[in-house]
């Protein structure tokens, strides 16, 4: 089933008098378990089109949808609704709140979602020791590494199960040994849990680990491993 | 819950700011506090002292006496009339009222005599403790007078002088009388202090040829008794009088100006506050805007990942209330120590070169009145203020769009 689905997809942003089109046509369909890099170079619309599909922008013209529905017809509450339930969002830095703990962090939107109190902590918990974080939890993001928020931030994003994870270059602000981790960690998520990932990347070490390559170039496919 | 302490740990994250804007705060209020506590005791002293040493809580003299006090427009059946007032449970004291002049030696003025029940007086006023030397009157000694204090100056007077009264009676004599100086006032107010001489009602009666009737009777009720409905209780004795029907006021009648500003300067209070509180306002706003100005991108992701804008309101809302919570106990605490020495020891005002108003000398030491509605409403203000002033950042943070915010650096 397609989960995520671009159909003609434009954005222009406009700059003054100028007109920026971020993305020209985009056609793109994500299926579910897939684990799928969007490259390209930059400015090709990798962000612009993750933001598309978080539902936290909105095309010029063309249609997302997410599972089947258009997110044009929905409310800005709906939105919000949706992205706390249905979307698992890892940007590229400053993923975490800084009062909150690692804890406190992977489980906000469980909280969010109002997941019961036990529930909530048994899941966490698993999951922060999955991504080796045990002992990690009651610490605050500035006593964690960088590779470590972003394995919060990871499952944060993972940890209320959600139809798809975004993450807008995840791995630019960590050495690329710690990337490739991130990577693998991530790819292990998706064969072990089946966690469909829509990630992007401009790091040419990343085609080794993802099953799908898609290539942007001005905001539109230029190549799809998958085609 | 997780919201709550989020909102505490973000307060803590900038301490010096948050610690600033609490002191402000805690200070704002303090001085609230004590400063309404100083002009409710202010208002409650002078409405004292005006009930207490010059009119009552109500005058009663006979029907037309106010418009043309005449030596002989008298309330005829006074016995009958304190009777009836002592029945209702209030105090009650007789005064005859004339004119005429003064003189020791060779100085002479034109004076205010005042007839007094010495008994009952001090049940109705506390005037005798403002004598500032000598002694008051005694019924044992009926040709003792007691004079105010500029009088006294005028005539160059001082205690055991003797003190030639001249005037005229209600049967057209002369009334010609000396008499001993038992005592001097301290000051009081205009109308005592300038000219009047106190004497026994018994000497009053002798000197003015006036063997029945009094010109006013100064009531005292007890405390918290509505004036109006004790004004009308005793008008409506009136029955007993049988040739002059008797005209009742309550203080506030007596002295309009002095009841309206006493209730304006409460009102005025408030204003007073409230601009206090602007200052605080703009604290409060300034470091709130910072506060959310800075974490900008945090809030952009935080409402990318679902926190809905009326948690991120809410929040920010919190991180201020708190802040106000603090800086409340703070201040009421701090408050708590000057309110006990400014309402049991209060603030000399003669080192301030007294304190006169409306031609009462008020208050000798100034002391701090303090109440539940005096400490409730610096509170109250505070809140309603920190309320307005947090409420531009909140919505702010608030309406952050997540896109714009993680491109903000
Ligand atoms: N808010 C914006 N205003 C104007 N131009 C924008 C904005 N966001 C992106 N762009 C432009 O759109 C194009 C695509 O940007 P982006 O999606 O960020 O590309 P990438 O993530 O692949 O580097 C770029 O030319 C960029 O300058
Ligand atoms: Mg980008």
């Amino acid at each position: 089933m397609s989960i995520l689905r671009f159909q003609g997809v434009t954005k222009i942003y406009r700059q003054g008098q100028v007109e920026v089109p971020a993305l020209r046509g985009l056609d793109l369909s994500i299926q579910a378990g897939e684990f799928t890099a969007l490259v390209g170079p930059s400015g090709s619309g990798k962000t612009t089109a993750l933001n598309m599909a978080g539902a936290l922008d909105i095309p010029t013209s063309g249609t997302v949808s997410l599972e089947g529905t258009d997110l044009a017809g929905l409310s800005k509450r709906a939105l919000s609704h949706l992205r706390r339930d249905r979307i698992g969002f890892v940007f590229q830095a400053y993923n975490l709140i800084p009062v909150l703990t690692a804890y406190e962090n992977a489980e906000s939107v469980l909280a969010l979602q109002g997941v019961a109190l036990a529930d909530r902590r048994q899941r966490v918990m698993a999951l922060l020791d999955e991504l080796g974080l045990a002992g990690m939890e009651d610490r605050r993001p500035d006593q964690l590494s960088g590779g470590q928020q972003q394995r919060v931030a990871i499952a944060r994003a993972i940890a209320s199960k959600p139809a798809i994870v975004l993450a807008d270059e995840p791995t630019a602000n960590v050495d690329s040994e710690t990337s490739q981790r991130l990577l693998g960690l991530m790819q292990k998520l998706n064969e072990e849990r089946g966690v469909t990932f829509l990630f992007s990347t401009h790091d040419d070490r990343v085609l080794a680990y993802a099953r799908r390559v898609v290539k942007l170039v001005d905001g539109a496919v230029a190549e799809d491993s998958a085609a | 819950m997780r919201l709550i302490s989020m909102a505490w740990r973000n307060v803590w994250r900038n301490s010096r700011r948050s610690m600033v804007t609490i002191a402000a705060m805690a200070f704002a209020l303090w001085v609230m506090i004590n400063y309404m506590g100083l002009v409710d005791g202010m208002i409650v002293g002078m409405e004292h002292d005006a009930v207490d040493l010059e009119v009552g809580d109500l005058q009663v003299v006979a029907q037309g006496y106010r418009d043309d006090p005449a030596l002989d427009l008298v309330i005829t059946d006074e016995g009958a009339l304190l009777q009836g007032i002592d029945a209702l449970g209030y105090q009650a004291a007789p005064r005859l009222l004339g004119g005429g002049l003064a003189a020791v030696d060779h100085d002479s003025a034109g004076v205010r005599l005042v007839g007094i029940d010495v008994a009952r007086d001090a049940r109705v006023t506390s005037i005798a403790s403002r004598l500032n030397s000598g002694q008051w009157l005694d019924p044992d000694r009926p040709h003792d007078v007691v004079l105010g204090k500029r009088l006294a100056r005028t005539l160059d007077a001082h205690v055991d002088d003797q003190l030639l009264v001249l005037s005229q009676g209600a049967d057209g004599s002369i009334a010609n009388d000396l008499y001993t100086i038992a005592g001097i006032m301290g000051g009081v107010g205009d109308a005592i202090d300038r000219s009047t001489v106190f004497m026994t009602a018994g000497a009053f009666r002798e000197l003015m040829v006036l063997p029945q009737g009094v010109h006013q009777v100064t009531v005292r009720v007890p405390a918290g008794t509505d004036l109006d409905l004790a004004a009308a209780r005793v008008t409506a004795l009136d029955s007993g009088q049988a040739e002059h029907a008797i005209d009742v006021q309550t203080w506030r009648q007596i002295l309009p100006t002095l009841a309206t500003m006493l209730d304006s300067t409460r009102g005025l209070m408030g204003v007073v506050a409230f601009i206090v509180y602007i200052a605080i306002a703009i604290l409060i706003l300034n470091a709130m805007l910072m506060a959310v100005f800075e974490r900008i991108r945090e809030l952009g992701v935080m409402k990318a990942i679902g926190y809905g804008p009326l948690t991120v309101f809410g929040l920010i809302l919190a991180e201020s209330a708190m802040q106000t919570l603090v800086a409340t106990g703070l201040g009421l605490v701090l408050a708590l120590p000057s309110m006990w020495y400014l309402q049991n020891v209060g603030i000399d005002t003669g080192v301030l070169g007294g304190m006169s108003m409306m031609g009462m000398s008020f208050i000798h030491r100034w002391t701090g009145l303090y109440s539940v509605r005096g400490v409730q409403e610096p509170v109250f203000i505070l809140w309603f203020m920190v309320g307005a002033a947090v409420l531009y950042p909140a919505l702010k943070a608030a309406r952050i769009r997540p896109i714009q915010a993680m491109r903000y650096q």
